[in-house]
């Protein structure tokens, strides 16, 4: 029995193959787009769960408040793992992370500079799971100058990964041996890093103070002990052990610190949420954000419903044709029962066959995917044993609601109406299927409207002023191996011609150091009067170079002797102060705190305030001192031929500084890593959108196919009265338009409502300008007659005389 | 008003080759009433066709109104025949969605009739017609008579000179039958051309002159007294 209902379904795919082809297609891409973001939705979040322990690691953060600062860290108080090891006996073990920045490595001759290096704490492989391919896990991180690297790294520099007991020459220094290797770090880990070095190289691993916070800190807590039970002890721990460092440098006890409205929170971070929900001060690395799964899970299930309610509208509209073939076969006493298997059978076996098509079209759109996406996902419906059943499942479903509402409704018909033709006049203008076509064009409409939000808000922060100019700014990276010669190099480094100006300076406003410090506004040190803020050292051409601007006040300069202890503030700063004349003022800053003793610094001038951090938070209070610091230098070229000039810094770089890597990048690039997940994400959504649109055109040109045939008849009358090709094409497609108009009422509202609320996540944001929703509608209003002249002028062009034939 | 001259029309399948029309040769003066018989298959539908200038002719010439069409581009051809030429068809072939009132305006629309005269137009043709009661009525909600005698009020709505009516009275019982050829009579009188293909000697005898046809040729004309 079902074979024979088989047989007829396959039989009446194929009669009319275009709309099976399009109802499948569309199904398809629906289905294929859904499950890529499905797949990217489990990956984001699989993050860190590769740890056998993940459920129990915790990362200690830090909440702090003081001065008229507010920090959110992601690291803690140096000494604070090994404290709550000791003092806490839920906690199984910690470990600690410290970033220090790249090393200078040697293969062969050759300088090498790598990035993806962390100190870690002996006790690593205690905590994270890194299973080892050689090296004792126990030992592997505790002598000094001992360094665990992954796999692609042994074979990179020793050609096997049977490493350990080998040493590498680090800085051009000192000698470090390889104690263990590990496998590579999976990427769904919050942290990837190449390099672990043990913590006892480093000299500040020893300095347990508890005012600076600079450790990435997890902890394992043992088997069913509550986090909240041990959170709930760390304000007794903070009293306990900052509070004495807080009196030793303010001279005010943990009471009154907390009584100028400051206070320190720890508090723990669950290892598994650090990907999505954390955006903190001192990331290991930038971290990606649940808004994405959320916005992306939404795509995912509109364009999954967009796909469905194709399926049904040409499902039912194709059905409609079949009225009267139902009616004979009721007559010639077929069961009601019977019928309504022959349409669910065809419509689940059209969804088994875009099931299928889904999968190979995820396979092809996977690699572009995870470029645009910057992933590693792949298609192993083995590895996620429950994911084919939930597909299946899921078409099973699509099927089944696709084909009930013809299935149901013709079926329960009498034979004399639809033989008399009386259905399919009542399902020309039906409502649902108008309803359904309104759906998927607001969903459509939305989506175009977010669409060109997120793209203007890329476009505002590319084009935003930032304060500074970005363009044609050579950053040569790390000149700190110039020793001495450094400001030699700045010198002649401007004698290039190309060249306009050059700073040496280890702080710039898309990368490079960040370093703040209490400003205080009073001799005193007055914890009150305190700016907590970025002080950068610079020199006298950092302004210039940068092209940033002064809006009072003078620039340093060489021909003041005083200049240094001048200081310029952004401002931001100016305005927390609450300075009216801030030039002349005198401000205060730390030099060391145990012995408290500051250093005068006068007030220069005021520089317009610039971002040096991420377009999702203000503009924070800075200033500058000016100081030699050969960290980086930034250059101003102004060349036709950068290649060249490139080159002829490279050379001058390589004659002083012989055997360093000459490691350069452009400002504007490193200003675009910065919004890189912006971006991405941005790129992915437009993509995932112009899918979305395509699956609902794909619908409405079936469906104004299905409108053109019932019509026929219609189109032939008029045509013999007189009415002309773009009559008949006009009147055709003001009955979809009118859909899209009604879907954009109702789309406009909740598209600003969505995309208002996503901008609020930017402290410097575009607006969403009338014109976003005028080009909307006009888009989709454009598509839809579009899609529809296709079928339309080909029913308009038809000759009346064939139309009236058929009788 | 019409002559035609070695009409041919030759349907092509993939198989068969159907010579519908078959140097066909006719003329219909201005202000006649003529009937056209024949056989199923002779083509008389084919001819009615090209004279309402819906299809075109593989070869011949067809003067209308003393101008070459044979070879008219389909704009040209919706141009003469909207101004020119109603059309009554045995299925009536209204439009569904369409009001009574609809239905008869649709040909005004179509020729840029201004909206307020057309309103005064479709009332006095449907005055005319007897059917002014039923204006707001759907096709469906009509009997065959009722429907056709709509047709005919579309079909006559622009004033045209030619009508052609392809078995008019075909669906209709006879008491219907006779108030459609009474109307078309009628319609004559005043002054329309009009070219009816009909089975019925009963109906052919309200004509002027009947051209009995045979596998697309004339074989007979006779005329009426
Ligand atoms: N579109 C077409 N394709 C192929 N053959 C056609 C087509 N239209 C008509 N014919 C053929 O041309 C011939 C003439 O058809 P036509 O409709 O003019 O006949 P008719 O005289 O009107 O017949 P009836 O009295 O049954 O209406 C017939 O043999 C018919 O099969
Ligand atoms: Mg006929």
């Amino acid at each position: 029995m079902l074979k024979n209902y088989l047989k007829i379904a396959l039989r009446n795919l194929w009669k009319s193959k275009g709309f099976s082809a399009i109802n499948i297609i569309g199904l398809a891409i629906g289905l294929a787009t859904c499950l890529l973001i499905m797949l990217f939705v489990l990956d984001e979040l699989s993050y860190d769960r590769y740890n056998k322990k993940a459920d129990r690691i915790y990362r200690v953060d830090g909440d702090i408040k003081f001065g008229g600062n507010h920090f959110i860290l992601a690291v803690a108080p140096d000494p604070m793992g090994a404290t709550l090891k000791k003092d806490y006996p839920q906690v199984e073990q910690y470990v600690r992370f410290r970033g220090q920045g790249g090393l200078l490595l040697k293969k062969g001759n050759e300088n090498v500079q790598e990035d993806k290096v962390i100190y870690a704490d002996s006790t690593l492989f205690d905590v994270f799971t890194l299973p080892m391919l050689d090296g004792d896990p126990q030992t592997a991180l505790q002598a000094p100058n001992s360094l665990v690297i992954t796999a692609t790294t042994a074979l990179k520099y020793f050609n096997t990964t049977q490493a350990v007991g080998r040493t590498m020459l680090v800085n051009n220094r000192d000698n470090y041996k390889i104690t263990a290797v590990i496998k590579d770090i999976p990427a769904q880990s919050h942290f990837n890093f190449d390099f672990f070095v043990s913590m006892a190289t480093l000299e500040e691993s020893r300095r347990n103070n508890w005012v600076s916070n600079n450790f990435n800190t997890y902890v394992v807590l043992k088997e069913g002990s509550d986090p909240k039970k041990l959170e709930a002890q760390f304000d007794a721990l903070i009293d306990k052990y900052v509070g004495p460092a807080v009196k030793q440098i303010m001279s005010i006890d943990m009471a009154e610190f907390k009584k100028a409205g400051n206070y320190e929170k720890q508090y723990l971070t669950p290892l598994t949420s650090i990907h999505l929900h954390s955006d903190k001060t001192g990331e290991l690395a930038p971290n990606s954000n649940i808004q994405y799964v959320y916005i992306f899970s939404a795509i995912a299930f509109f364009i999954l419903l967009i796909a469905c309610v194709n399926f049904m509208n040409l499902s039912t509209a194709r059905s409609a044709n079949r009225a009267r073939e139902v009616g004979v076969r009721k007559v010639l006493g077929s069961l009601k029962a019977n019928l309504v298997k022959q349409f669910l059978t065809e419509s689940i076996l059209i969804s088994c066959m875009a099931l299928v098509l889904a999968l190979g079209l995820t396979f092809i759109m996977l690699p572009t995917f995870n470029h645009l996406a910057a992933k590693e996902i792949k298609l192993d419906l083995l590895s996620n044993p429950w994911l084919l059943p939930a597909l299946l499942l899921m078409v099973l479903i699509t099927g089944l609601l696709a084909g009930s509402y013809p299935a149901f409704y013709l079926s329960s018909f009498k034979p004399i109406q639809v033989i008399k033709g009386k259905l399919a006049a009542g399902f020309k203008t039906s409502w649902l299927r108008s309803g359904l076509v309104v759906f998927q064009f607001a969903i459509s409409i939305i989506l175009i409207i977010a669409t060109i939000v997120i793209y203007k808000q890329l476009n505002f922060i590319q084009s935003h002023k930032t304060g500074f100019n970005r363009e044609q700014v050579l950053v040569i990276h790390s000149t700190s191996p110039l020793g001495s010669k450094a400001k030699t190099f700045r010198e002649e480094v401007v004698k290039i011609s190309g060249v306009e100006n050059a700073t040496m300076t280890g702080y710039l406003p898309t990368n490079g150091w960040r370093n703040d410090n209490p400003v205080f506004a009073d001799p005193t040190l007055d914890q009150k009067k305190a700016v907590s803020m970025q002080t950068w050292d610079v020199d006298e051409q950092y302004i210039s170079t940068l092209g940033m601007e002064l809006v009072t006040g003078r620039n340093f300069s060489k021909e003041f002797l005083t200049d240094s202890s001048a200081i310029i503030i952004n401002e931001a700063a100016a305005k927390m102060y609450g300075f009216t004349e801030p030039i002349g003022k005198n401000l205060y800053y730390l030099r060391d705190i145990n012995t408290r003793s500051a250093s005068v610094l006068h007030v220069i001038g005021i520089v317009k305030d610039f971002n040096f951090t991420s377009f999702r938070q203000q503009v924070t209070p800075l200033a500058l001192l000016m100081g030699e610091n050969a960290g980086n230098t930034a250059i101003r070229i102004n060349s036709k031929n950068i290649p060249h000039l490139v080159t002829q810094i490279e050379n001058l770089y390589n004659k002083m500084a012989p055997g360093e890597p000459f490691d350069y990048t452009f400002m504007d690039e490193d200003f675009n890593n910065l919004y890189r997940t912006e971006q991405r994400m941005g790129v992915i959504a437009i993509s995932f959108s112009a899918l979305a649109i395509l699956i609902a055109c794909l619908g409405l040109f079936g469906l104004a196919a299905y409108a053109a045939e019932q019509r026929t008849k219609e189109i032939g009358i008029r045509k013999v009265l007189g009415a002309t090709v773009s009559n008949i094409t006009a009147m055709l497609s003001k009955d979809f338009l009118k859909l899209v108009v009604v879907a954009a009422v109702i789309a406009f509202p909740l598209a600003w409502w969505f995309m208002h609320s996503w901008l609020q996540d930017f402290a410097y944001r575009t607006n969403i300008s009338w014109w976003v929703f005028i080009m909307a509608g006009v888009v989709a209003a454009f598509i839809a007659v579009f899609t529809v002249s296709f079928q339309t002028i080909r029913a308009a062009l038809m000759n009346p005389v064939k139309s009236l034939r058929n009788e | 008003m019409i002559k035609i001259r070695n009409l041919e029309k030759i349907y092509r399948t993939e198989e068969v080759e159907t010579v519908a029309l078959n140097k066909i040769s006719i003329d219909v003066k201005e202000g006649e009433f003529v009937a056209i018989m024949g056989p199923s298959g002779c083509g008389k539908s084919t001819l009615l066709n090209i004279l309402g200038l819906l299809d075109d002719p593989d070869n011949g010439s067809f003067l209308f109104n003393n101008i070459e069409v044979a070879n008219f581009n389909e704009r040209k051809r919706a141009d003469l025949r909207k101004h020119n030429i109603g059309f009554v068809f045995q299925s009536f072939n209204l439009i569904d969605e369409l009001t009574v009132f609809e239905n008869v305006e649709l040909p005004l629309i179509y020729t840029g009739v201004k909206s307020g005269d057309r309103k005064k137009r479709v009332e006095e043709v449907l005055d005319k017609m007897q059917i002014m009661h039923r204006r707001n009525h759907y096709p469906q909600q009509l009997s065959g008579g009722q429907q056709q005698r709509v047709a005919v009020a579309r079909a006559v709505v622009n004033n045209p000179k030619l009508i052609l009516a392809d078995e008019p009275t075909g669906n209709l019982d006879s008491s219907n039958g006779n108030e459609v050829m009474t109307l078309l009579t009628d319609l004559n009188e005043q002054g329309t051309t009009i070219i009816m293909v009909t089975h019925s000697e009963h109906d052919a005898r309200y004509s002027h002159r009947i051209i009995r046809m045979l596998d697309g040729q004339t074989v007979l004309e006779n005329i009426m007294v």
